[in-house]
């Protein structure tokens, strides 16, 4: 027994080995290596122990042990029995994304790929940092779907199991689909600081000003500098379980996701920044429209709308995403137009794989809070898309997957709110179609920069997309009594339209803390 | 219990505030409890002329002269005059470093013109080819105003103006203000602060700080180039100036929230820096108020809410740019909306005692829950009673010894 495990040990130390050596910043590390061994450090007759030594002393030894970690999160297996179903379901999603993205591109009469005209090129390289300038007419287009598109989608999936339910309860619930969800008491043991009810810092405007607070502040402040000054990933992670002070996110989020910028990020950005220049695509236009419609109109985002085009658009363009996705999505081949049709003249479209749909910005808007500077915000961004952000979008069994997810908020609403439920069900509303968007753009937009910001802590610290649909459904119950008054579609929406007013932490606790009649 | 309330303004935050509250709208010539007036009517109703008598159960939202704050010519005058007269006390607040005031710099270098001509002069040639802007004194909105980085440009606008067709804007006197060419950008874009603030007495001082205010954004980024001077979209943040330019958006009317602002400034340049620059900006809207108490005519009816509008530099330093003493109660957004209503609610909760009728009696000490988003700036009445209170606490103590 010992042996097999041994072996197995072994067998994912050489795995783990090979993969540490495809990383982009392999090569800078194994450099840095190379220049300690050359120090008088390191001592060639306790070459072992003089060099593991000289690691931690430099700091080397964190890097590393950060690398195997996040490699430990991106490698999740993620096989069930079902995979095969939700797969085919996706892979049809994706072809209805990709047929009206070709109909869209033939009725207006454009190509989905060409080369930028010169006099284009440096007008766009002008107005570089000022792309809300960048004169295009986006008119015409039209977000390719929207979340509620997304939610038919996932209503009609009839489930693996051949035989049909006999009532007409199927258009009602996923309840068909044969997938695991937590229950409240599986959440409670997953959320244990907030069911034994921890204090847990978070900048509610009744509490910041009680000395209380600032005691408490200036305690996990100095706590988060330490671990920063260790530079280690796993503790950042844990750090967060407790809640993150403002002025130390930027920083945490960073460590924990390994998106520190170096050289190599910033000529990485640099490359897509000048594909971009050379190559015109549909996606520009359908990015461009969709910063117009979300960030731009947005009060709490406006300010940002020069930052997030820059940003959207290299996110487009990254290669690097379409690899590094766990379930690589079905992607187009497009040739570029006035091109010979060769297999160098195509590219992938578009190269991120990743089509927007209505409110995708949002996804990013949020960092702007955080970083000045759009290299730093793209690449903790991407670090999150990767993680979790693209698991919003698509069909996938994964139990931190959109469908699961959906799946446990509906759950949770039947099972402490049967009345609530009915309700819905007596208005012909499905419950999940007055949420869908909170979950697919995980809050942003809807909450108030500050406590969204906060609720991501909590994804980062649980690394889990489980916090949304038990807040979702925290927050449909905490308005029960003025959604049991209404009783159409938009009286509903009218009820959680605004959620300026809803602090993240304290309805968490309320839903988590044992021993609570809800 | 009746209680009715008069307004000259047809706003309907004004109005709904009121009947949310039962009051009862009356005409100026009937029996009014609270009048929520123009400026202009508050000044006339104060006059000697007027004949008009307040009883006690009477207030008001304006003090008589409430243009000694919102009047740009004065409101430098009162600050200036009240450094000379802190130094001349030896007050510590008054301390200078490198010629300038250590604790009270914090409005940018500013002349009246004509009449401070040679000593703008004097100022300009040590910094020549530098940006100053000028503003008409009694106007507002943004209007008539320009920057200038020439002296020959100045000489001109003068000349020109004396023109016989322009006789009425030669009488006019102007401000000229070093400007603030370095402020703190946000998405490559100039803001300005609009906080709220209440004031219910002047001696005492009494001041309350809305903890709800907004930065308004230019629509166009910021670029100090001389190219751009006379670019107003640029440089001037008015609602009602950017709300003529092509790219406002009104949806959110450039605004955004002070909370949002501090979220911002928290998590990008650190908690100790932003809580440095908030403390400031308590601090000039205290000396501010104080710089004006000793010419306020105070009066126990009345109280006034300011509309304080401040530029922070890149190197997080608030400057004060002007006092507003009739703040816009328009409403440009659906957040505009709210914060308004919620504006002139607290400052109705604060400005009537809990008996709920309007007494100029009254202490005017609220409770703390009746503040709402208001936060206490200073009270000089309060803090002497704690002084007489701790002294006396420290007496007993001394006798059980």
């Amino acid at each position: 027994m010992e042996e097999i495990k041994d072996f197995s040990i072994h067998h994912t130390t050489i795995k783990i080995c090979e993969d540490l050596k495809n990383l982009p910043q392999y090569k800078s590390f194994y450099e840095d290596i190379q220049k300690l061994v050359s120090t008088p450090n390191v001592r060639l007759d306790d070459f072992r122990n003089s060099l593991l030594k000289a690691m931690q002393d430099n700091g080397l030894e964190a890097d590393l042990r950060n690398n195997v970690y996040r490699w430990m999160k991106t490698r999740k297996k993620e096989q069930g029995p079902y995979d095969s179903f939700f797969r085919k379901a996706q892979i049809h999603w994706d072809k209805r994304i990709h047929k009206s993205l070709n109909s869209m591109s033939s009725e207006l009469g454009i190509s989905l790929a060409k080369l930028r005209a010169n006099s284009e090129k440096e007008e766009l390289l002008s107005k570089w940092n000022e792309l809300s300038n960048f004169e295009t007419d986006i008119h015409k287009y039209r977000p390719v779907y929207a979340p509620k598109d997304f939610l038919e989608v996932l209503l009609t999936l009839k489930g693996p199991c051949k035989e049909k339910p006999k009532s007409d309860n199927h258009k009602w619930e996923f309840a068909q689909l044969p997938l695991q969800v937590k229950n409240l008491g599986e959440l409670r043991h997953l959320y244990a600081e907030f069911s034994r009810g921890e204090s847990i810092l978070n900048s509610n405007s009744f509490i910041t000003t009680n000395v209380y607070f600032s005691c408490f502040e200036a305690e996990r402040i100095a706590l988060g500098e330490k671990i920063l000054a260790k530079n280690y990933a796993p503790l950042a992670q844990e750090y967060l379980k407790k809640g993150c002070p403002k002025s130390l996110r930027a920083r945490i989020w960073t460590l924990l996701l390994g998106a520190e910028v170096k050289q190599l990020q910033i000529n990485h950005f640099d490359t897509l920044k000048k594909n971009i220049l050379q190559y015109d695509l549909m996606i520009d236009k359908l990015i461009i429209k969709d910063i117009n419609l979300t960030a731009s109109n947005d009060d709490q985002y406006f300010v940002f709308e020069d930052v997030l085009y820059q940003v959207m658009l290299c996110f487009s363009r990254d290669a690097e995403i379409l690899k590094q996705l766990p379930n690589q999505p079905a992607f187009m081949q497009v040739g570029v137009k006035g091109r010979p049709n060769t297999s160098e003249n195509s590219l992938v479209f578009p190269p991120s794989g990743v089509i927007p749909f209505h409110g995708f910005t949002m996804y990013a808007a949020p960092f702007c809070y955080l970083y000045n500077n759009s290299v730093e915000l793209y690449f903790t961004f991407r670090a999150f898309y990767l993680r979790y952000w693209h698991r919003l979008h698509r069909v996938c069994a994964n139990a931190q997957g959109v469908v699961s997810l959906c799946l446990q908020y509906e759950r949770l609403l039947q099972c402490y709110e049967p009345n609530l439920w009915h309700h819905f069900k007596k208005c012909r509303i499905h419950p999940l179609r007055v949420v869908i968007k909170w979950i697919m753009r995980a809050f942003s937009g809807h909450l108030p920069p500050e406590q969204l910001l906060t609720l991501w802590d909590i994804i980062l610290a649980y690394d889990s997309l489980e916090v949304i649909p038990l807040l979702a459904v925290s927050i449909v119950i905490f308005r029960k009594d003025n959604l049991m008054k209404v009783n159409t579609l938009a009286n509903i929406e009218a009820v959680l339209a605004d959620l300026s007013s809803i602090a993240v932490i304290p309805l968490l606790q309320m839903a988590l803390i044992k021993d609570n009649c809800y | 219990m009746k209680i009715s309330f008069c307004t000259d303004l047809d706003k309907s935050v004004v109005v709904a505030n009121c009947e949310k509250r039962s009051w009862v709208q009356v005409g100026p010539e009937d029996d009014w409890n609270i009048y929520w007036a123009g400026t202009q009517t508050c000044r006339s109703l104060f006059s000697v002329d007027s004949g008009y008598r307040m009883n006690d159960n009477q207030i008001i939202n304006h003090f008589p002269n409430h243009y000694e704050i919102s009047r740009k010519d004065l409101l430098v005058k009162n600050i200036k005059r009240y450094r000379r007269d802190l130094e001349k006390e030896g007050n510590v607040l008054a301390e200078r470093g490198d010629s300038k005031y250590l604790h009270l710099d914090f409005i940018p270098i500013t002349f009246v013109l004509p009449a401070d001509y040679n000593m703008f002069v004097e100022e300009y040639r040590k910094a020549p080819q530098s940006t100053w802007i000028m503003k008409p004194c009694g106007r507002s909105q943004g209007s008539g105003i320009f920057l200038i980085n020439k002296l020959s440009k100045l000489k001109r606008w003068s000349r020109e103006s004396k023109t016989p067709f322009q006789q009425q804007l030669s009488k006019e006197s102007y401000v000229i203000s070093k400007y603030i060419d370095n402020p703190l950008l946000i998405g490559g874009k100039k803001f300005d602060l609009r906080l709220y603030v209440l004031v219910t007495s002047f001696r005492p001082l009494k001041a309350y700080q809305f903890k709800l205010g907004f930065c308004r954004f230019c629509t166009v980024k910021y670029d100090s180039s001389v190219a751009e001077l006379d670019n107003m979209y640029v440089h001037l943040t008015n609602v009602s100036v950017q709300k003529h330019g092509g790219e406002y958006n009104s949806l959110h009317g450039g605004k955004l929230s002070v909370q949002n602002l501090r979220l911002y400034l928290e998590s990008t340049r650190g908690k100790q820096v932003t809580e440095t620059l908030f403390d400031q900006i308590s601090w000039l809207i205290i000396h501010c108020l104080k710089a004006i108490a000793p010419v306020i005519s105070t009066d126990r009816h009345c109280f006034e809410c300011y509309g304080y509008d401040i530029i922070i530099d890149n190197k997080l330093k608030p400057w004060l740019i002007e006092v507003n003493a009739s703040p816009s109660l328009t409403s440009t957004t659906a957040n505009d909306r709210i914060l308004k209503h919620k504006l002139l609610d607290n400052i109705f909760n604060i400005v009537v005692p809990p008996s709920g009728m309007p007494d100029v009696r009254w202490n005017k000490i609220p409770a703390p829950e009746a503040l709402g988003e208001f936060e206490l700036l200073i009270d000089e009445e309060l803090v002497s009673l704690n002084e007489n209170n701790e002294n006396g606490l420290g007496r007993n103590t001394n006798k059980w010894k």
